[in-house]
C-alpha cells in the first residue's frame, strides 16, 4: 500500500481534481440526516457523519431505471447510457465493503451490464470515522476498508494520511504533484492512535463467529415472533441496506401501444409478493417468514470476500420506525440480552 | 459490455398445440440463424419467455436437446404473462433469455435406472429428461415412470401416457399412472391394466413399482408441484434411495434467472441457494441440508 499525506488546508486543491475526473459526489446535510449529494465546492462536503440514509449503493443499482425500449412485435433493445464519470467522496469503510459485497452479486458471471458500467466508471474514495450508538460494523469485520477503494483518507488532526487503492487513485495522486507529501513517523503514530482509539469506541457488538447459526439454528425459536409482531414491513430496513440488493422488473407500454420500457426497482422481502409464484402459492406467505428470511440473508457469509451479507452500518435499526434493533433482535435469540 | 443473458432474443412460434383446456404446447423457433446456432441445453434448463409490454415468465424447456426441430414449452395459463402468451398464434414473436439453470446431470445418471415421478404441470420438466433418456436409451438401466394427474382432462401429453402404458415393450419403459378424480377414461384403463393404473395421488403407484425399484442401481428424478415432494421424498426415503441419487426440480419466483434479483433466494443463512442458478434442480440431499428448498 502507497502512503501520502495531504494538509487539511490543501483539501480545496484535492477536491478539484476529483472534480477534474468525474462528477463528485458526498455526504451533504439534510436537515437531521446525511446524503450523498453531487456537490460543486469542498465547502458543501460533510466528511464529519455519521451515516447517510440511503447507501452508496443508489449509484450503481438505480431505485428506479428502465433498462430496456420494447418495441412491440419488434423486440427489445438495451437502454445502454453514456458512462458517466463519479466520484464518491466520504464514504465509510462499512459502505466500501457493502459495495465489495455487492460486486460479488453484480459482476459475478453473466455481469449485470448496468452496474458494471456505473461500477467501472467510478472512482471510491474513503474517510475514517468514528462510531456511534448505533455501528457494529466491528463486530462483523467491516470497520476496515482493506480493499474496494481508490483512495482512503484517514484523519489525522491536521491533515489525512491517505492510502492509495488502485491504479486510479494513483493517478489522482500523481496528478497532484508536490501537493502530496510523504507521511513522518509521527503521523504513523498519529494514525495508529486514532484506530486503536477507535476500535475502543464501538458500544454495540454482535456474536460474529456464530452468525450463520444463530439466524438459522434458531430459525424455529418463538422469539423471532417477539420482535416480527413488533415489524410493520414497511421496507425500510431493505431500502437504506448497502447490501440488500432485490429488485422487480416490469414492463409499460405507452399509449401509442407500440413502444414501452422495460424498468426495474428496488424490491424488498417484506413485501408479501416477494416469493409469490402465478397461481398464488406464497413460499413466504406470512410477515413472520419474511421477517425470519431477512435476518437469514443478512446473516449469511458471502465466501469470496469473508464478509457478512451485514455490514453493521446500521441503518435498518436507525431508520426501523417500530424501532426494532438488528444486534437486539440476533443478541435475543443468542441469548446474549 | 455483455448483454448476453439480459436482452432477450426473437423467436417466432410456429405451432400451438392446446393439451388441456388450461395448458397449451408452444413450438419456437429463434428468428436469427445465429441465435439458433449457439443455442443448446441441457434436460431440465429453463428460459424466460418475454411477451412484448407484458412482461417475462420463466419456462422449463419440455424437450430434450436430442431432438432437432423447434424449442418446445408447455404453458400453463395462470398469470398475467402466461395469459397473454395463450393468446399468441403460430407466426407471433416473443422474446427468449436462456437457457438458465443448471439441468439434471444426465451423465451421472449414466449407467443407472431411472425412475421419474412426475405430478400434475412436473411432467413438462420431466418430458425433457424423458426423452433424452429414451434417445440414449443404451446408456441407462430400466426405466420406471410415475405420473399423477387429476383427471384425463387435466393430463398433460395424454396420448402419450396412456400408450406408455398399453405399450410398455415400445416405449422401453415401466410406465404407472394414478388419477384423483372420477374419469371414465382413466377408470377403463384401470379396469384393463390394475397393475399399472390406479386412482390416488401419485405415491398409490409405488407399491405397483416397488417390484422393478432397485434401490443401488436406481436415481430418481422428481417434478411436480411443491406440495407433492415431500410425500414422494418420504417414500423413496422408505425405500432407501440415497439422497444424492434424487434429483427433484423446483418452482420459485425467478424473475432475473442468473442469481441477481433475489426473489429465488432459499435456505437459512448457513447455506443460502439461488434456485434459479444453483438450481432449478437439487439433490434430496441439498434439500436436507438447505432450508425451505421443500
Amino acid at each position: 500500500m502507497r502512503y501520502v499525506k495531504l494538509f487539511k488546508e490543501k483539501f480545496p486543491e484535492f477536491f478539484e481534481a476529483l472534480k477534474k475526473w468525474g462528477e463528485v459526489h458526498a455526504p451533504v446535510k439534510h436537515g437531521k440526516f446525511y446524503s450523498f449529494k453531487r456537490v460543486s465546492s469542498p465547502g458543501e462536503v460533510v466528511l464529519d457523519y455519521n451515516r447517510t440514509m440511503i447507501p452508496p449503493k443508489k449509484f450503481f443499482i438505480k431505485p428506479l431505471e428502465a433498462i430496456m425500449k420494447v418495441k412491440v412485435g419488434r423486440g427489445y433493445e438495451p437502454i445502454a447510457e453514456e458512462p458517466k464519470r463519479l466520484v464518491l467522496l466520504g464514504l465509510h469503510a462499512c459502505d466500501i465493503n457493502g459495495l465489495r459485497i455487492l460486486d460479488t452479486v453484480f459482476m459475478d458471471e453473466p455481469k449485470d451490464p448496468y452496474y458494471a458500467t456505473r461500477r467501472e466508471n467510478a472512482i471510491i474514495v474513503g474517510v475514517s470515522c468514528k462510531p456511534d450508538d448505533h455501528c457494529f460494523c466491528k463486530s462483523m469485520g467491516a470497520d476496515y476498508a482493506w480493499v474496494g477503494f481508490d483512495l482512503f483518507l484517514h484523519d489525522i488532526e491536521h491533515s489525512y494520511i491517505i492510502r492509495v487503492g488502485s491504479l486510479k487513485g494513483e493517478e489522482i495522486v500523481e496528478g497532484l504533484g508536490n501537493l502530496m507529501v510523504e507521511p513522518s513517523q509521527e503521523d504513523f503514530i498519529k494514525f495508529r492512535d486514532f484506530e486503536l482509539n477507535r476500535s475502543r469506541m464501538f458500544k454495540r457488538a454482535l456474536e460474529l463467529s456464530h452468525l450463520p447459526e444463530i439466524a438459522d439454528a434458531l430459525y424455529n425459536s418463538d422469539l423471532w415472533t417477539k420482535f416480527a409482531d413488533k415489524c410493520v414491513g414497511c421496507t425500510s430496513c431493505n431500502l437504506v441496506c448497502p447490501t440488500c440488493r432485490c429488485y422487480d422488473v416490469a414492463e409499460n407500454v405507452d399509449l401509442s401501444l407500440k413502444e414501452g420500457v422495460r424498468t426495474r426497482r428496488w424490491d424488498s422481502c417484506f413485501i408479501r409478493s416477494h416469493a409469490l409464484v402465478a397461481g398464488g402459492l406464497n413460499f413466504r406467505p406470512t410477515r413472520l417468514d419474511r421477517f425470519k428470511h431477512r435476518y437469514n440473508c443478512k446473516s449469511s457469509m458471502e465466501p469470496r470476500t469473508g464478509l457478512c451479507f451485514c455490514v453493521g452500518c446500521g441503518r435498518c435499526s436507525v431508520f426501523c420506525p417500530a424501532g426494532i434493533d438488528h444486534v437486539e433482535v440476533l443478541n435475543t435469540l443468542w441469548g446474549l440480552t | 459490455m455483455v448483454w448476453d443473458l439480459c436482452v432477450p432474443k426473437l423467436a417466432k412460434i410456429v405451432e400451438v398445440i392446446e393439451l388441456t383446456p388450461i395448458e397449451k404446447l408452444f413450438k419456437l423457433e429463434f428468428v436469427s440463424e445465429e441465435d439458433a446456432k449457439v443455442f443448446t441445453f441441457k434436460p431440465g434448463q429453463f428460459i424466460e419467455v418475454s411477451v412484448f409490454g407484458v412482461g417475462e415468465v420463466p419456462i422449463s424447456i419440455c424437450k430434450s436437446p436430442t431432438r432437432s426441430g423447434p424449442l418446445e414449452l408447455a404453458i400453463r395459463r395462470v398469470g398475467r404473462v402466461t395469459n397473454a402468451i395463450h393468446k399468441l398464434k403460430p407466426g407471433d414473436i416473443v422474446g427468449i433469455r436462456g437457457p438458465l439453470g443448471n439441468g439434471f446431470p444426465v451423465e451421472k445418471m449414466r449407467g443407472f435406472d431411472v425412475l421419474f415421478v412426475a405430478g400434475g404441470l412436473g411432467m413438462a420438466p420431466l418430458r425433457s429428461v424423458l426423452q433424452y433418456v429414451i434417445d440414449n436409451r443404451r446408456e441407462y438401466g430400466d426405466i420406471i415412470f410415475l405420473y399423477g394427474v387429476r383427471s384425463y382432462r387435466e393430463a398433460l401429453f395424454r396420448d402419450m401416457a396412456i400408450d406408455m402404458v398399453e405399450h410398455p415393450e415400445k416405449w422401453g419403459l415401466k410406465m404407472f399412472l394414478s388419477y384423483e378424480r372420477e374419469d371414465e377414461v382413466f377408470e377403463g384403463l384401470r379396469q384393463k391394466y390394475p397393475e399399472r393404473v390406479r386412482k390416488g395421488v401419485v405415491t398409490v403407484l409405488f407399491e405397483c413399482a416397488d417390484l422393478y425399484i432397485k434401490p443401488d442401481k436406481v436415481c430418481a428424478v422428481i417434478g411436480g408441484p411443491p406440495i407433492m415432494y415431500r410425500f414422494v421424498l418420504k417414500e423413496l426415503a422408505k425405500r432407501k434411495i440415497p439422497p444424492e441419487r434424487i434429483y427433484l426440480t423446483l418452482e420459485r419466483r425467478m424473475k432475473c434467472g442468473v442469481g441477481k434479483c433475489g426473489h429465488c433466494i432459499v435456505g437459512g443463512a448457513t447455506a443460502i441457494k439461488y434456485v434459479c442458478k444453483d438450481g432449478p434442480v437439487f439433490t434430496y440431499s441439498d434439500a436436507l441440508a438447505v432450508r425451505g428448498l421443500v
